[in-house]
């Protein structure tokens, strides 16, 4: 990730939350209804959003397996959910995603903040950082990078 | 009691139109062979996410029960969820655990629920119907008298029993089958 990339961290961790108004948006549009992942500051705006709104059915979970086990649930149930988390969250929750949703066959819409990438200075954040798409990667998963200029 | 009769009391006494969610290895191994439904969904991998995928289903479908069938190894890999089942309150929830106080799926090394209290535990986060139960007819009692919860079942089971069941593989049909199974029920509701 380039530092265009890591300035909309800093945008979605500032006050200004247009952008996470357009996700929400876009999540409203595709009829999620459920939602439910570990908290991270620079998603708060989102959070925010998925708590606002009453047509959403909001579960903070204690660790991000549980929140995918969360939204497996949901979707068994007939729900639309999103699992946001932190890249690190998506370590802890790695196998649950392999060995849930991937054999299940559960397309879950997933929000991470992408941590540990240019420009970071918290040393926890660097491994996991670098190894962010190789594992998504590894995985076959989908995903796409969102920086300030397709946001 | 042992696993193969504890299972069979579950799940002849529960309502047929519960839904069932069980946890890795052979509980849900024995349940696939000799109790294959619509209605269940199995955890074959992700141990440990049994009872908060039962929540989200609860969550989602408020007007069903859902039964959680999970093991006192799996539980304990995922403590922090009875505290969110405790906060959310599914009064349609109905978890039990199977105590054989071992990973018994694996080679029946000890796991640490025999020096912990979880019946006490999940009483003390918000579990509104708490259970403790060593035989059948106390299990069954105890099912058939549930009635409104987030509801917890301990059930002391012995070590051993049967290993050689088959596994389900079919995982994203046994999902769509279920998902059927839940919308043409809610129709009918």
């Amino acid at each position: 990730m380039n530092q265009s990339n890591k300035s909309i961290l800093n945008t979605l961790a500032g006050d200004r939350s247009e952008k996470a108004d357009l996700l929400h948006g876009v999540f409203h549009e595709l009829g999620v209804n459920f939602a439910s992942g570990v908290p991270c500051g620079v998603l708060r705006h989102i959070i925010r959003n998925f708590e606002d709104d009453a047509a959403v059915l909001h579960v903070l979970a204690n660790r991000e397996s549980e929140a995918v086990g969360l939204a497996a649930g949901a979707f068994f149930g007939g729900k639309i959910p999103v699992v946001y988390m932190q890249n690190s969250g998506l370590f802890s929750a790695s196998n649950d995603i392999a060995s849930l949703l991937v054999p299940y066959r559960m397309p879950i819409f997933f929000v991470v903040s992408y941590r540990g990438c240019e420009g970071e200075d918290a040393v926890q954040h660097l491994t996991t950082g670098r190894a962010t798409e190789r594992l998504l990667e590894s995985f076959g998963l989908p995903f796409e990078i969102f920086g300030n200029q397709n946001l | 009691m042992n696993r193969q009769e504890a299972i069979k009391v579950i799940m002849a006494t529960i309502g047929v139109q519960n839904a069932v969610v069980s946890t890795t290895g052979l509980i849900t191994r024995e349940i696939f062979e000799k109790f294959d439904s619509e209605r269940n969904i199995y955890v074959p991998g992700s141990m440990g996410l049994a009872s908060s995928i039962g929540l989200g289903l609860a969550m989602a479908q408020q007007t069903r029960r859902v039964v959680v069938i999970d093991g006192d190894a799996s539980i304990l890999m995922n403590l922090g969820s009875l505290v969110t089942v405790g906060n959310k309150q599914p009064t349609n929830l109905l978890h039990i655990v199977l105590d054989n106080e071992a990973y018994a799926s694996c080679s029946e090394e000890r796991s640490m629920s025999g020096t912990a209290r979880l019946d006490a535990l999940a009483g003390e986060v918000g579990y509104q119907y708490v259970r403790t139960t060593d035989n059948q007819d106390d299990l069954k009692r105890a099912i058939m008298e549930f009635e409104r919860g987030p509801g917890f079942i301990l059930a002391k089971i012995e070590l051993g029993g049967r290993r050689d069941f088959r596994r389900p593989l079919e995982l994203a049909a046994i999902k769509n089958r279920l998902m059927l199974f839940l919308a043409r029920q809610t129709e009918k509701e």
